[in-house]
């Protein structure tokens, strides 16, 4: 069941690729043959073999079960009833299910466009201002994404702990009324979770956004400045373009990320309180592995995967239609 | 223990279990050379020849159940000298996914440890994949160690779809029921006598009451953990005692014909236990912290009371020593001990085993062999069995826990735990609580919806 949601990313990243390469051949002139001459054919194949059997096995076997499984009422061990479409229906009659959906589309807000937010403002501020120690700072908010995700929840838990740093920083200036339970509170329990999401996102946005930025030639900047552009209008008309493909990719990763999210919710809330951070990962493992309802979690998987495909096709498409 | 432990899915934790799991193996495997001659007396099981028996067990604490279950598997050697049992332990939550697979495998354990309700054992018993086991229960006297409202967690009809009526699958071999923890000090500085706690339901009410205004507003009078929704279910347990008797849970449990949550009592209980959270006896921050971090907050000195399993003993000893007491929750008006509770996960014993009757004669060992009560008391564990031997003389606090067992097993008042009733009860249960408790439910909302969810469930298996 796992395979299929990885499968998608695979299917997005194959996808933006596949997207470059078309341009790259439009810009190339076209050879009239299609390989070299004398160039081996057939054994290309051969070479290809492991590679496809490994990726027909690993991947796409499991994706296909996972889809198969889906039509089936089966807990795990005896043996399965066809149930046709039934698991779908369950799904779209679940109030849990329709919230899980919607948990995720919260949590987009925080992992891909407010980490997008704050990457956009601070790829301003450097390409504006010289900084130095740039590739120190780099690594360092590059550093989230490299700590596994178990660790970083930890980490919250502790910090969003009511004995922890953060309400007793509030306390101490006196703002103990903004104190809270944050990981148990009906509220603030996903924007919590959110936050989390966005610390995590932002280090790779931005360093996404800043190797776009560097590519752009200095002479942009010197004449911008030359037409008494200010800081928002060198941003707007210099910046902002020269990193179109960056911000491309970085809003289908933190997308994809968000909408896949299951650690960190696992690892803080574990869908609590009362259902109030289940996202349709953690609606997946829980049914599929907690309530032995095999093709409830197999559907749902079949469905988030979809999700995911077209959220990843709409940002590529919206992308396009910007260029065009 | 199965409804206080969540192992969640730490890196560090995992590898911590594995490595528990090898030492486990590995002590074990030490433990299958055995020094001094065998005693004498009758082996039944000679005919065998040298055997294995093969032994899955998700009882792995340590200190608790794990040295328990290595001790007596030793023993069992020395008694059955051509036996060799081979101890394999898991983490609770890993176990409950391999366990159905490992049992329909090729190299399926002989005796394996199940988990009571719809999710584990009826799987389990559905697919023929252990056997029952009424004859040994007759011949080792087990209906004598659990009388009918224990025995019944272990009871299934062969297809798996009726629950606490039909053959004995197994039975567990530990006590775990819930009950209340105070802290002796603190009653005392608040002006009360521990030594004179309340013998009704209603006086311990008043008696929350009282203590309340005596407690600074921003800590609890009782502490609990309810991160995850499922912990309430033990301090509901122990009002809903005081309005429902115990049966008509059980039967609600097992999908008995005509049983319902939304009886007055229930109702009764669930607005007063709502009540308890208006008048801010639980505090505030229950529902960051879970059942374990509760106890260990307990432990060190928060709150007065802590509404909990006895699993958690050992903790709050080592935390309060002689200024914890324990008691089950005093009975309503019917007089009977009702209390959340259940036998720790039941021993079974495989379909596909050569040797059945060395398998069952392994489990009456578990439960029931000479001395294994006071090995358990030593890892401050309840023997589950009526009339086993009392703690050792001077041992007051695991001699009130063990009575605390007893009682509710005399008084057939074990409710058993209610998440066992439908596959998806434990988390949804445990979201309704948790709005009740924050008050975005109401107890007529919330018993409708609880039994929404088991009529859904109860449609699957008893047809439409």
């Amino acid at each position: 069941v796992t395979g299929a949601s990885r499968e998608a990313v695979d299917s997005t990243q194959a996808g933006i690729a596949a997207a470059s390469r078309k341009r790259d051949a439009a810009a190339r002139p076209r050879r009239t043959s299609g390989r070299a001459p004398g160039e081996p054919h057939r054994i290309a194949w051969l070479f290809l073999l492991p590679g496809a059997l490994a990726y027909g096995i690993f991947t796409l076997f499991p994706v296909v079960q996972t889809v198969r499984l889906s039509f089936y009422s089966w807990d795990g061990i005896t043996s399965k009833t066809w149930t046709g479409i039934a698991n779908y229906r369950a799904i779209f009659h679940s109030n849990e299910i329709r919230y899980g959906f919607l948990h995720s589309a919260e949590l987009i807000l925080f992992y891909a466009v407010l980490s997008i937010g704050i990457g956009l403002l601070l790829t301003a501020l450097i390409t504006h201002v010289k900084v130095r120690f740039l590739t120190f700072f780099r690594a360092v908010l590059f550093m989230p994404q490299t700590i596994a995700t178990v660790v970083v929840a930890q980490a919250f838990t502790w910090i969003y702990d009511p004995t922890g740093p953060l309400d007793t920083f509030l306390r101490h200036v006196g703002a103990s009324s903004f104190a809270k339970v944050w990981l148990g509170d009906f509220t603030w329990a996903l924007p919590a979770v959110g936050l989390i999401g966005t610390w995590i996102s932002f280090g790779l946005v931005l360093i996404l956004l800043l190797a776009g930025a560097q590519r752009i030639p200095q002479e942009l900047y010197e004449a911008a400045r030359v037409d008494g552009a200010g800081f928002v209008r060198e941003f707007l008309a210099v910046t902002l373009p020269g990193i179109r493909n960056e911000l491309l990719v970085a809003a289908t990763l933190t997308t994809i990320t968000a909408l896949r999210n299951f650690d960190i919710v696992y690892n803080t809330t574990s869908g609590g309180p009362a259902g109030h951070t289940e996202v349709p990962s953690w609606l997946m493992f829980e049914n599929a592995f907690q309530f032995h309802q095999v093709g409830l979690g197999a559907a749902i998987a079949t469905v988030l995967t979809v999700l995911i495909s077209l959220v990843a096709l709409g940002i590529s498409r919206f992308y396009r239609a910007e260029r065009a | 223990m199965k409804r206080s432990w969540r192992p969640r899915g730490l890196g560090s934790l995992a590898i911590a279990l594995v490595l528990v799991a090898c030492l486990g193996v590995g002590v074990a495997l030490a433990g299958t050379t055995r020094g001094g001659a065998a005693r004498a007396g009758s082996n039944p099981f000679a005919h065998y020849g040298n055997i294995t028996l093969n032994v899955w067990s998700a009882d792995n604490q340590d200190p608790g159940p794990e040295p328990v279950i290595k001790a007596l598997a030793k023993s069992f050697q020395k008694r059955y000298p051509n036996v060799t049992v081979k101890l394999k332990f898991y983490g609770l939550t890993d176990y409950l996914k391999i366990i159905q697979l490992g049992l329909a495998s090729g190299n399926a354990p002989d005796v394996a440890e199940g988990n009571q309700g719809f999710a584990t054992d009826s799987l389990l018993v559905k697919a023929k994949l252990i056997r029952p086991l009424d004859q040994y229960a007759a011949k080792y006297h087990w209906y004598k160690y659990y009388p009918p409202g224990t025995m019944a967690q272990f009871r299934w009809t062969p297809d798996g779809k009726t629950y606490g009526r039909g053959n004995v699958y197994g039975v567990g071999q530990f006590g775990q029921s819930t009950g209340v923890f105070y802290n002796k000090a603190k009653l005392r500085a608040a002006g009360f006598d521990p030594n004179k706690m309340p013998t009704t339901f209603s006086g311990f009410n008043k008696l929350l009451a009282q203590l309340r205004p005596k407690i600074p507003s921003d800590q609890p009078l009782a502490v609990i953990g309810n991160k995850s929704g499922y912990e309430s279910m033990h301090s509901y347990g122990l009002v809903q005692g005081a309005y429902v008797p115990a049966v008509s849970v059980r039967n609600w449990i097992f999908h008995v014909k005509g049983a319902t949550y939304e009886t007055p009592g229930n109702i009764k209980a669930l607005t007063l236990y709502q009540q308890w959270f208006k008048n801010n006896y639980f505090g505030n921050d229950y529902n960051a912290v879970d059942e374990n971090e509760a106890a260990a907050a307990f432990a060190k000195g928060k709150g007065v009371f802590y509404l909990g399993g006895n699993w958690q003993a050992q903790v709050i000893r080592a935390g309060l020593g002689s200024n914890v007491g324990f008691m089950n929750m005093p009975p309503g008006p019917s007089g009977k001990y009702v209390a959340v509770g259940a036998t720790s996960l039941p021993w079974h014993v495989s379909s596909k085993t050569k040797y059945p009757d060395v398998g069952a004669a392994f489990i009456n060992w578990l439960i029931a062999a000479p001395g294994s009560a006071k090995l358990m008391y030593s890892q401050n564990q309840v023997p589950a069995i009526l009339g086993a031997a009392k703690p050792p003389k001077g041992q007051a606090y695991i001699a009130s826990i063990s009575n605390g067992w007893q009682q509710l097993v005399r008084d057939n008042g074990l409710t058993l735990f209610p998440d066992w009733s439908t596959l998806t009860m434990f988390q949804y249960l445990g979201s309704q609580l948790q709005q009740l408790t924050a008050q975005r439910t109401t107890p007529q909302a919330m018993a409708k919806a609880v039994q929404g969810n088991w009529n859904a469930f109860d449609k699957q298996i008893h047809g439409k």
